[in-house]
């Protein structure tokens, strides 16, 4: 009779167990990779960085009625809020300053559990670019993220929990860590830290999600015997370079894909010579690049450097890589931040470059065949005034996501306009890992010439960059870009309103005023059957505080300390 | 256009050399002719944030005609501000902060 009652019941309790378990768990590869309408999994909302969202409950008829659900604010938001929030089984997790995770009711906004690491807050206070965070992972079970004094974190998704800590960086030595969202695939917590101007060797490590055990560690400055060929004297020590924004996983290829940071020095003297003269003479692998790493190993498969021996900061660290297919063939788009889109195909072989953005002339052009720079401008000791370095420092591209619409087929991007004069100056080499900033020059905003600094979202074909609309902005936004299958596009920008435009049009259909700047990410997701949109408001850092003193207006007195996550659905 | 608080004199030099060696963390540049140059530590470092040198306001203030006093700026590179300007005391002595003050403190507009 026991046994009975056992075959009988005992399966359907163990699915039924299996079933929840199921429900509860777990983010995986697959997950990610089918990219389920009602979830946002990864930073950039699916492995192919679509940023874009197949909810179509919230359309462009319906638009004008979207309002206010809830709000969230995490407190303690020095430098605003920047980060990406993420979305399982009604769940929204995401970061603030100081790496404060928050995991929320989507609906509601109630919280489910809140993890404020302990930081070593001594540390943090030498730091320049700290203390935000632009974002959590989600993997088998497991929230993941980085902190500022180099260590990752693996929270259990449903308490919040610690389950394992990994120190990856001596953060005392570098006063750099960790600002970028981990990535998760495969098993595997990709992360890469801070670098560019700061003189270490930029590693991106991967560890075991199930234990934070690391299992690679790759430099980005001189990681390879072909790469330490690259750099001039004794340069490789104090390179730079780095990855601090997430890339993303190819599973056809099984390859991690990744951008790379600037070198250090910013500003090279080295003239026209910069293959033997200056502070780092060569072409500096592999910063400014895009880098394939085979996800098992570390091992470099592929790369293509975008900016040999980079000059002007217009680095590659953008962590996008849009995958599409178009005629049978499967690309890979990346913006640079010196305003040029690169497309690639799975290998990282060019295909072809376009420009996103008008002011441009740290070179005269790149082949579009094969990415060579034609026209380069390397800039000896002294002033570079006449015409000044465009874009300006904070790039034509900045960090922040754009957004590709397989429904329209059109790529959403922000591109910036604005320009810098500069004084090269002649430093000491530095010879050994330090605590703070290399940059090599003096520099100022200043207007491209004979026009005015400002912003655009342009629509464009993600392939050969033709343009379908344009709309433009007195600041350039900086903010990532949200498109919807409601044929929406959504921008927040730089002032504190949220746009909804026509996806095809451009037209404006609806606006509303966070009341503070945005710098962070935008998402979209579905509870219970109802769409929601989440944002991330709050302004201040590295290219936010050169507002209010260039612009004036606004942000005089927006502040830099503050910050909320805003979620919108229908009335 | 050269500040004339650009070059100290070497004695005052060899001292502050010693003290940055003594330090594995010193940003500052030391060149190999023993003179400490304030303006690369502005070129390396704060230039970031102090736009032109410190000649105009770009992510930090403008530094040239501060209305702070001397105390107000010496302690500001030391402990910084929360959010918005690192300390840099366990990267820099006394004596190279001081220098720092008198290099804002002789700033002019840049000629031409």
């Amino acid at each position: 009779m026991r046994k009975q009652w056992l075959s009988s019941v005992l399966p359907a309790v163990v699915a039924t167990f299996a079933a929840t378990a199921a429900l509860a768990q777990s983010v995986d590869t697959g997950r990610i990779e089918a990219a389920g309408q009602n979830d946002w999994l990864t930073y950039h909302g699916s492995y192919k960085s679509h940023h874009y969202s197949p909810l179509a409950q919230i359309n462009a008829s319906n638009v004008g009625n979207l309002g206010v659900a809830w709000m969230h604010i995490p407190g303690r938001s020095t430098r605003g809020l920047q980060s990406m929030p993420l979305v399982a089984d009604g769940v929204l997790y995401y970061s603030g300053s100081y790496s404060r995770v928050f995991a929320l009711n989507g609906a509601t906004g109630e919280v489910n559990w809140s993890f404020f690491p302990e930081l070593d807050e001594a540390l943090i206070s030498r730091q320049t670019h700290s203390p935000y965070n632009r974002g959590v992972a989600l993997g088998e079970g497991k929230v993941f993220v980085g902190t500022m004094d180099g260590r990752v974190f693996g929270l259990d998704a449903k308490t919040g929990k610690v389950l394992w800590e990994t120190r990856l960086i001596d953060s005392q030595k570098l006063t750099v860590g960790f600002t970028g969202a981990p990535l998760y695939a495969k098993g595997s917590v990709i992360i890469g830290a801070q670098g560019g101007e700061w003189p270490g060797r930029g590693p991106i490590f991967a560890l075991d999600a199930a234990t934070g055990k690391k299992k690679w560690e790759f430099l980005t400055v001189a990681g390879t015997e072909e790469a330490m060929k690259t750099w001039g004297n004794e340069s490789w020590r104090t390179g730079g370079g780095g990855g601090w924004m997430p890339g993303t996983y190819d599973s056809e290829t099984n390859t991690v894909l990744w951008g790379t940071a600037n070198p250090a020095p910013l500003y090279d003297w080295s003239g026209a010579d910069y293959k033997t003269q200056g502070a780092r003479p060569g072409d500096n692998l592999y910063t400014s690049s895009v880098i394939g790493l085979d996800i098992d190993t570390g091992k470099l498969k592929f790369y293509h450097q975008e900016l040999p021996h980079d000059a002007w900061d217009f680095d590659s660290s953008v962590g996008e890589f849009v995958m599409l297919e178009r005629d049978g063939q499967k690309y890979v788009v990346h913006p640079n931040k010196g305003g040029f889109v690169f497309v690639y195909d799975r290998n990282l072989k060019v295909q072809n470059v376009w420009r996103l953005v008008e002011n441009i002339n740290f070179v005269k052009d790149i082949d579009p065949k094969t990415g060579a720079l034609i026209g380069r401008r390397d800039f000896p000791v002294g002033k570079v005034t006449e015409p000044p370095l465009c874009p300006f420092i904070g790039g034509g591209i900045s960090w922040n996501a754009g957004s590709y619409s397989p429904k329209t087929g059109l790529y959403y991007k922000i591109g910036q306009e604005w320009c810098m004069t500069l004084d090269i100056q002649k430093t000491t080499p530095v010879t050994a890992p330090q605590a703070q900033l290399n940059i090599g020059a003096d520099f100022k905003m200043v207007p491209p010439p004979g026009g005015e600094i400002y912003g655009h979202l342009d629509a464009r074909d993600p392939i050969t960059g033709a343009k379908k609309w344009e709309v433009r902005y007195p600041e350039p936004p900086l903010g990532s870009v949200l498109s919807t299958a409601g044929n929406l596009v959504f921008v927040p920008d730089s002032r504190g309103v949220l746009h909804a435009y026509d996806a095809e049009t451009g037209a404006e259909l609806w606006k509303h005023n966070n009341g503070t700047g945005h710098q962070g990410g935008i998402v979209s997701y579905s509870v219970g059957g109802k769409q929601y949109i989440a944002v991330t408001a709050g302004f201040g850092g590295m290219l936010a505080d050169e507002y209010a003193p260039n612009f004036g207006g606004v942000y005089k007195s927006m502040p830099r300390d503050d910050g909320a996550l805003v979620v919108f659905s229908l009335k | 256009m050269r500040l004339p608080c650009k070059t100290i004199p070497v004695g005052l030099v060899a001292s502050l050399l010693w003290a940055a060696l003594a330090q594995a963390q010193s940003a500052t540049p030391v060149p190999e002719n023993g003179t400490l140059e304030v303006e690369q530590v502005f070129a390396g470092t704060c230039g970031f944030c102090h736009s032109d040198g410190g000649r105009a306001a770009g992510k930090g203030p403008q530094l040239m005609n501060s209305p702070r006093d001397d105390d107000f700026i010496r302690n500001r590179i030391k402990q910084g501000k929360q959010g918005a300007m690192p300390a840099f005391d366990g990267a820099f002595t006394d004596a190279q902060i001081d220098q720092m003050v008198k290099y804002i403190r002789a700033l002019k507009p840049r000629e031409g």
